[in-house]
């Protein structure tokens, strides 16, 4: 998952940014004005911007309200150091998903930050369960079929950004984007040998297990169902499922 | 026992509806007194005629006797007069011809004979007897006996002395003062609801002013006069210093909330830093290193915590220290310069940008300043501060200063240059806000608070001088970089 922050407090960003990504784990970029921020998120790979309101250029309010006009859905979460109901009833009808007071819990940023991100693809309970997999979010651990999968950081960070989107092709660029920030090389290389160590965990949790990651040559991976889709027991029982929105 | 009279403040109605009350009591026991007068003056002349008339027709009763000698008789037989009238006739021998039958009356009354009076007119006097007042008329005729004879016949002199109550003359008289007493009392008494009427309505331009002006409050500043107080030549100076006043009472409410709010959000900012910088470094164990260079992030965010603090806290006191009773302070603004040229020697030298200032009198003399030296030490490092935090390593910092002894009041200008990357012309009308940030490298990136300048022009005003700046922000220019230029007016 990768955040914006744009603040302009270069001390809070560098905390943020540090905590977002040693917590769980999400690639981050920082934006310090609002202008620079709007150039920022006008790339889709963002899946939650986390937006200070008093920034220099282009306030925070004004960079939601360009956001928004462009049909951009991606979740918001304010930061604001201003009192009072009126402009937090102003800012959520704006378009802000969320919005925290400074100064603010490092725990609860990171919990609201994981909810809208999660709330962002549709999913509304922290554990994810499908395809015979369960992925909890918080603990950042895997099983299938009851049998734990010990996977490196990176390799969890895929499977997280997989398994919200189930019977999509997910492009290595994609991949990249939303795994990466701008600090690192963009090598796809990398992605495939991540994706390779992946897809031999899960597979050697389950004895003789269909392969759960399918590579679509020139065009990406997809999470495959084991078993053909009419069979499929999430999508048997849509109360226990954590995907709510429509199956893209 | 103490009396203490308290003078309680009364509505201006009142006080005009006394007063037109008062004038008109005053006038009323006017007429009254003047009637009076006019009433007597002529209801008397009136009765001395008649008296002159009445005593005129004793005279002329005064007959000849029928006797031998040429004497004269009163004879009363024909005589009409009111019978509480009083006369009596004499001769000029102070022989008594006669007398009304009721001049027992006034026994007490010494009527000297037949004396002749001192005006050739009469005398009239009064005298009061038995309860009763009379006014007595005294009158000489002559009366001759037997003109046709020989010799012209004999003159009498003839004195009568008439009196006449003067009681209904009075009770006409008091009756008239009466009415014009009563008639006034009774004007008095209509006219004065009459004034409290026409002044309630002829105040109510005022009433709705004021009425208008106790519903501004802090939460609705609006206030509208009314038409009849704008047009009212009594009320506009007033409606318009309250509108004047309101607008400015706004305006600086505005600004201190306004403060109050930035000052806030700065805090909170700092206290979140802080925070998130703590939490951080509790999330997971950490090797002692780590520990250490978290530590240290944490006091270097406290520092900053610290000065701001500091400068939110020197930017009040420059801005309420009030300079009225204070004793005329004088500080040496070259001396202030080289303090401050010195305390912030280390920064410049880290930074390598060396300070140019060279004193413009001979032999170090003072040039003295009309503030506080304390203030005039902040002044001097704030800008030196400001213009060493923006300049590239290897430029210059200029301090000039220049002295114009020759015009009222005398000023200093002070000059602090850099040849930093100057600010933007949009920027440039704000630098002096408190807490502006229009371009983060300048404040953010250097370690300022945003108060700096604020707190310059705070301390500048308080002396009663000017601060201007102007930059030069394209770097195709050789002037490239910012000049900030404070006036400040010499100790006398």
């Amino acid at each position: 998952m990768r955040v914006l922050i744009v603040e302009d407090e270069v001390r809070l960003a560098e905390n943020l940014a540090t905590a977002l990504r040693d917590g769980p784990g999400f690639a981050v970029d920082w934006a310090e004005d609002g202008l620079a921020g709007d150039e920022f998120a006008a790339n889709p790979c963002y899946d939650l911007i986390i937006l200070d309101l008093m920034l220099p250029k282009l306030d925070g309010l004004g960079l939601l309200k360009r956001l928004r006009a462009r049909r951009d859905a991606t979740p918001v979460l304010i930061l604001t150091a201003k009192d009072g109901a009126d402009s937090i009833i102003q800012l959520l009808n704006a378009g802000a998903d969320d919005y925290l007071a400074k100064p603010f819990d490092l725990g609860e940023l990171i919990a609201r930050a994981k909810a809208l991100i999660r709330r962002g693809k549709g999913a509304a309970h922290p554990t994810l369960n499908t395809l015979g997999m369960e992925v909890n979010t918080l603990e950042q651990t895997v099983r299938r079929n009851g049998v734990f999968v010990d996977l490196s950081p990176t390799e969890y960070r895929i499977l997280e950004y997989l398994i919200h989107r189930p019977r999509v092709i997910v492009s290595k660029r994609e991949l990249l984007e939303h795994l990466y920030d701008y600090n690192w090389e963009h090598h796809s290389n990398v992605i495939e040998a991540h994706v390779s160590n992946l897809r031999k965990k899960l597979d050697a949790a389950v004895p003789e297990a269909e392969p759960i990651i399918e590579t679509m040559r020139g065009r990406g991976y997809r999470l495959a169902p084991t078993f053909p889709p009419e069979l499929d027991p999430a999508a048997e029982d849509p109360a226990i499922s954590p995907f709510t929105g429509p199956s893209e | 026992m103490k009396l203490s009279i308290k003078i309680q403040p009364r509505s201006i109605a009142f006080r005009l509806i006394v007063a037109v009350l008062s004038v008109e009591l005053l006038s009323s026991i006017l007429v009254v007194v003047l009637s009076y007068g006019y009433e007597r003056h002529i209801h008397f002349h009136a009765f001395d005629v008649m008296l002159h008339g009445r005593a005129d027709s004793i005279l002329g009763a005064v007959q000849d006797a029928d006797d031998p000698g040429d004497n004269v008789i009163l004879d009363q037989a024909d005589l009409h007069v009111p019978p509480e009238d009083i006369y009596e006739v004499w001769d000029e021998n102070g022989r008594l011809l006669g007398r009304s039958a009721n001049w027992q009356d006034a026994p007490d009354w010494k009527t000297d004979g037949g004396a002749p009076p001192s005006h050739p007119w009469g005398d009239y006097s009064i005298v009061s007897t038995n309860g009763h007042h009379y006014r007595m008329l005294r009158i000489q005729g002559s009366r001759t006996i037997d003109p046709n004879e020989k010799g012209g016949g004999k003159v009498h002199r003839v004195t009568a002395i008439y009196g006449s109550q003067t009681g209904h003359v009075w009770h006409i008289i008091h009756q008239a003062v009466q009415f014009y007493a009563i008639g006034s009392l009774a004007l008095l008494l209509i006219t004065g609801p009459l004034i409290a009427w026409l002044l309630h309505r002829g105040l109510l331009p005022l009433r709705q002013l004021a009425a208008l002006a106790s519903q501004v409050s802090v939460d609705s500043w609006q206030f509208s006069p009314p038409v009849s107080a704008r047009t009212t030549p009594e009320l506009a100076p007033l409606t318009h210093a309250i509108e004047a006043v309101l607008q400015r009472l706004e305006r600086s409410f505005t600004q201190q909330k306004t403060f109050v709010s930035d000052a806030a959000h700065e805090l909170k900012t700092a206290v979140a830093v802080q925070k998130s910088s703590l939490q951080l470094l509790n999330m997971k164990r950490r090797t002692a290193q780590e520990y250490q260079a978290g530590l240290e992030r944490c006091l270097a965010d406290a520092l900053r915590l610290e000065s701001l603090v500091a400068d939110m806290l020197t930017l009040a006191r420059a801005e309420t220290a009030s300079p009225i009773g204070e004793a005329p302070s004088a500080a040496d603004l070259n001396d202030c310069i080289y303090q401050a040229v010195s305390q912030l020697e280390t920064i410049a030298a880290l930074r390598n940008v060396p300070v140019a200032f060279t004193d413009p009198l001979p032999d170090a003399a003072p040039l003295h300043v009309a503030m506080p030296a304390e203030d005039c030490r902040l002044l001097v490092s704030n800008l030196l501060l400001n213009a060493l935090q923006h300049s590239p390593p290897a430029s210059t910092v200029a301090i000039r200063v220049t002295w114009e002894p020759d015009i009222n009041p005398p000023v200093a200008d002070l000059v602090v240059q850099d040849h930093g990357d100057g600010i933007p012309a949009e920027a440039l009308p704000h630098v002096f806000d408190r807490f502006y940030r229009g371009d983060p490298s300048r404040t953010r990136n250097t370690g300022g608070t945003g108060l700096g300048l604020a707190i310059c022009k705070a301390i500048v005003q308080q002396a009663r001088g000017g601060i201007r700046i102007a930059s030069q922000p394209d770097p195709a220019q050789p002037d490239q970089g910012t000049t900030v230029t404070v006036r400040l007016p010499l100790a006398t």
